[in-house]
């Protein structure tokens, strides 16, 4: 073979090798980009575009007034992806976050731990400076990106936070069962924020940004085109009086118990206290979770509401109804009168502390002697009219729930037969467990809600009330739906009837144990004292009242649990809201002095 | 002299396309959108090449008038030079992203490795066309051959610069087949990677692969001796690829190796170069997505776009069409320099223009096989396309040296 010749078989062999190779690389991107074109090209859209949620921003609550006791406020948070972040960008970042390297660098590792590709908070709630510098840096910090979330917030002096409830995270059952919740959203977990969930929340968006290899996000995509605004959750007018709250916040601080003030011609919530309360500013935003464990540990259960959950014997505010009850039954008559010689005596004997003497309805309220009402309640039950006196009473709304458009509404316990079979027994109950109702102890049970509804009966001539915080509903397209709840006439009870209550609950505050702390110059308040006796500890003090007496635009209730006389520790309460309602002031230092200086003897049990 | 319409213009017009091409690309991996998410340094990657290129051609001029027999006479000392100079790198070097391979002089930053393909490649051709044919009966030629340049691949290993030691690897094979060595072993010189590369995608390939080149060395040579020890040979290769990947790599090194065939296991780690990479150039469909448009390359999605990955930015912004375009101009510049050596009659210049052949195209294979998740991603860059002074005055060198050896076919004698 000569060197040409075998020169010419080699080059043979080399262009077949090249050959090869060219056309191996040709077939292989005809393959890439010609065959799957599909499956790159949408590859590359999702990889440049990123689909954001854009989560609404959430209704805002309002007060009577106009006074936004609820808003948002922006909260920003840096996030890491810790398979993308680079280790030679720590002193950047921790440089641009101001803070030591150790810090982030412990923050990350934290990240790492749980999970390496996905991405989760670095920092949260970090301030609008930092925040800022950090996404103009973004493109220097791989694996580094950032969200801005929104939380609660009470920019008035208010914190009402059993009306307002609190939010937190959705767990994976709720994210599931509803379409409108995500992994991660918060939800209202008390009071109006549950309540009106679905109405607060909005309606999210979406929107497309063109997002680099960073995350880092360019800008809309096809100028927005795509998206999909978010829809504003709907705004809640309320009719809670926001200086009034804040008035009855402060007197109930330290204390135990709730109290209801209302608009007794509608049924609008002018306050609702329940104390202890908690702060909703601690639970807003990323939970502190130390403080949320004390407070489902705190055995003062400041979670529970006690102004529409708690069940308390009514003590004597209970009398002004039993005698409606008495009259409409025909067993008592205005001018009727029973001797009081310090007790009843029937089977064993019922303590009276009034002084001994001749009483009628009239004094027997005045003065709360208990024996009129032992009598009463007697004569009800001898009667058979247990039953008949139980749906009287629940008129009333004591007894039932009352639809308030708050979360987690208890009833009381007003008993009748069957009541009283299922808890002792059939014919295992007799007079003995009924006489001590008629002075509102015994198995009668109610809550400081309860109890307003059936105050402002008494003060707008016999209506039943609905309840309500909510007044009006601001729509995100400025339409305002107004809940406008409707009165019901009690068909039986009569308004010269409620006249003589009226008279001698007026005759209370001027003559009666309520007159030290309850009585305010140039306003005349109807109100009733109750004490309710408390097995576990210190009685429980109790005042209802409406004023003005002959035009009341409030009606109030308030229990204050182990405060002992109700005269001496819930009427002073109920007093100085009235006046701060009405005079838009508080003149009596030494009584406000008196309530801020008050000391329940707490007891270990509710 | 010869008449000036000798001079291969056609090679020169293939440089210039392909240089052109990669300027275009170049600009949009580094001068587009993307600029912004890129340091200065890179930014002005295309106006660095361009000067590059202004050098590269003064420098190709210069090389037209040398006289060609220099080159062979030259080839021993200037590959004893360049060695030194590695080694001097080695030492004294500056470290850029882990590799000690540049040599700082004055205010240049010198690649010595660049300049030892030269030297290798003249010292190989030198040597070898002194010599009689390589037999199977008389290997030694054949081994002073590997160790002139086993020299230069040692020291590219001890620099951290495997992927240009591969490139190495691939013109040996090549080198030794023009120079004689039967079709037999040279077929057993190129098995080993053919075997490895099929064990790394599945080990039963590999014995697929190991058997047909077994057969295969058997038809072209048939030696009983070269047949088992080509079988012995390919299960050892075998054996040998299997328990690197099982027990000497690190789980992460092996997903890096294994994550060109696979890289849904780790679309994030080892996968995420190959995923867009690949993503890149599908996405550019028939036509592209048109210059600068790429989202991939704008947003940043690609690595290492002005080099090893810049086949990506052209398949993005091209497609298929700008693709298989570069591919045709590296077509007609190979082709064109085998029948340059064919028909040329002296026998340095015949090697020296097939080896240069086969490092532009072992650098086309690899780099674009790495693009195109064919191999493992092996950071080398597209002669003549990809971002990087060194290696286009290199490739332009090689170019000048080929072009002066076939111009000068005619007074170059083939008798001393």
């Amino acid at each position: 073979m000569s060197v040409n010749q075998k020169s010419k078989a080699s080059i043979r062999v080399l262009q077949v090798i090249i050959i090869g190779g060219l056309l191996i690389m040709l077939g292989r991107i005809f393959h890439l980009q010609i065959l799957d074109y599909e499956t790159y090209s949408p590859l590359s859209m999702q990889n440049s575009l990123r689909m954001e949620v854009v989560n609404p921003a959430r209704g805002l609550i309002y007060d009577r007034n106009g006074t936004i006791i609820v808003e948002n406020q922006p909260i920003y948070t840096i996030l890491i992806t810790p398979s993308l972040f680079e280790l030679e960008s720590l002193p950047l970042l921790a440089d641009l976050l101001q803070m030591e390297e150790d810090i982030v660098l412990n923050q990350v590792e934290q990240a790492q731990q749980y999970s390496w590709h996905r991405s989760s908070r670095l920092f949260t709630e970090v301030s609008f400076e930092v925040f800022s510098e950090i996404q103009e840096n973004l493109w220097q910090l791989p694996g580094i990106g950032h969200l801005i979330e929104s939380k609660r917030n009470y920019p008035a002096n208010v914190l009402a936070s059993h009306a307002n409830g609190y939010l937190s995270e959705a767990n994976r059952e709720e994210y599931l069962r509803d379409e409108h919740i995500r992994l991660g959203d918060n939800i209202g977990r008390s009071g109006l924020e549950m309540t009106y969930e679905n109405l607060l929340r909005g309606e999210k968006g979406t929107s497309y940004i063109r997002v680099n290899a960073f995350g880092q996000a360019l800008g809309s995509y096809d100028n927005g085109s795509l998206n999909i605004a978010p829809t504003k959750g709907a705004d809640l007018i309320t009719t809670i009086d926001a200086d009034l709250q804040a008035l009855a916040e402060t007197l109930m601080e330290n204390k135990q118990g709730g109290l209801v003030a209302m608009d007794p011609h509608t049924g609008s919530i002018l306050s609702i206290v329940s104390a202890p309360q908690f702060d909703l500013n601690k639970l807003a935003g990323r939970m502190d979770q130390s403080y949320w464990q004390d407070l489902n540990s705190d055995r003062y259960t400041p979670l529970y509401n006690r102004a529409i959950s708690s069940r308390q014997p009514p003590g004597s505010t209970f009398k002004p109804f039993m005698g409606l009850v008495g009259l409409h039954f025909g067993l008592i008559t205005p001018d009727w009168e029973i001797y009081n010689p310090g007790y009843y005596l029937r089977g064993r004997r019922y303590n009276d502390i009034a002084d001994p003497g001749y009483y009628n309805l009239n004094k027997a309220i005045e003065m709360s002697s208990n024996t009129y009402f032992f009598w009463l309640m007697d004569r009800i039950a001898s009667r058979g009219l247990l039953n008949q006196w139980s749906n009287l009473i629940k008129d009333f709304g004591m007894g039932p729930i009352n639809h308030i458009d708050l979360p987690y509404e208890r009833t009381g316990i007003v008993p009748d037969s069957t009541y009283m079979n299922s808890t002792f027994g059939e014919r295992r109950w007799g007079l003995g467990d009924l006489i001590s109702l008629g002075v509102g102890q015994g198995m009668v049970s109610v809550s400081p809600l309860q109890m307003a509804v059936a105050t402002s009966s008494l003060a707008n001539g016999g209506y039943r009330v609905q309840p309500h915080i909510v007044s009006a509903i601001r729509h995100s397209d400025g339409k305002i739906q107004y809940t406008n709840p409707e009165l019901t006439k009690i068909e039986w009870v009569r308004s010269e009837n409620i006249e003589l209550i009226k008279e001698a609950m007026k005759d209370a505050l001027l003559n009666g144990g309520s007159r030290y702390y309850g009585a305010i110059p140039g306003i005349e308040i109807a109100g009733k004292t109750g004490t309710a006796q408390n097995p576990h500890g210190e009685d429980h003090g109790w005042f209802i009242a409406f004023a003005p007496a002959d035009n009341p635009q409030i009606a109030i209730a308030v229990l204050m649990e182990n405060s002992g006389f109700g005269s001496i520790s819930a009427t002073p309460i109920a007093s100085l809201l009235i006046e701060q309602y009405l005079t838009g002031t508080t003149t009596r230092q030494h009584i406000y002095d008196h309530v801020i200086n008050f000391k329940p003897e707490l007891s270990d049990s509710e | 002299m010869q008449d000036k319409r000798e001079f291969s213009w056609s090679v020169i017009f293939l440089w210039m396309a392909l240089f052109t091409f990669g300027l275009i690309a170049i600009y949009s991996a580094t001068q587009g959108e993307v600029a912004q998410f890129l340091p200065t340094y890179i930014q002005e990657n295309f106006f660095r090449q361009s000067l590059w290129i202004s050098i590269s051609l003064v420098v190709l001029i210069v090389i037209q008038f040398v006289p060609p027999r220099t080159f062979q006479e030259g080839a021993y000392l200037f590959y004893i030079v360049s060695i030194i100079l590695m080694i001097i790198t080695l030492l004294f070097g500056v470290e850029i992203s882990g590799s000690r391979s540049w040599l700082q002089i004055g205010p240049m930053n010198l690649q010595t490795g660049e300049i030892t393909k030269i030297a290798t490649i003249l010292a190989a051709a030198s040597y070898l066309t002194n010599r009689r044919d390589i037999s199977s009966e008389n290997l030694k030629t054949a081994l002073i051959t590997v160790l002139i340049f086993a020299i230069p691949i040692i020291l590219l290993v001890l620099q951290n610069e495997t992927g240009v030691a591969i490139v190495y690897l691939g013109i040996l094979p090549v080198v030794l087949f023009w120079s004689g060595l039967p079709y037999g072993i040279s077929a057993l010189m190129v098995s080993p990677a053919i075997i490895v590369y099929f064990t790394i995608l599945d080990w039963r390939l590999g014995i697929i692969a190991a058997l047909i080149s077994t057969i295969a060395i058997f038809l072209l040579q048939r030696r009983v001796w070269l047949t088992v020890t080509s079988l012995v040979f390919g299960v050892l290769v075998i054996v040998g690829a299997e328990v690197a990947l099982n027990q000497v790599l690190q789980p992460h090194q092996r997903a890096r190796i294994e994550s060109f065939a696979n890289p849904t296991l780790d679309p994030l780690g080892a996968g995420w170069n190959v995923l867009q990479a690949k993503t890149a150039i599908g996405s550019g469909g028939f036509q592209g997505k048109g210059f600068m448009e790429g989202t991939q390359t704008q947003l940043r999605f690609l690595p290492e776009q002005w080099t090893d990955f810049i086949f990506c930015v052209v398949g993005e912004e091209f497609g298929f069409l700008g693709a298989s375009t570069l591919i045709l101009l590296y077509s007609l510049l190979f082709l064109k320099l085998l029948s340059m050596a064919a028909n040329h009659k002296h026998p340095f210049a015949q090697l020296m223009i097939v080896s240069v052949t086969f490092l532009y195209f072992t650098h086309f294979i690899v780099n674009i096989g790495s693009a195109t998740a064919l191999l493992p991603i092996i950071g080398i860059p597209l002669p003549f396309i990809s971002y990087g002074g060194s290696a286009f005055l290199t490739n332009t060198i090689l170019l000048a040296i080929c072009l002066n050896l076939d111009y000068n076919k005619r007074s170059l004698s083939i008798y001393r």
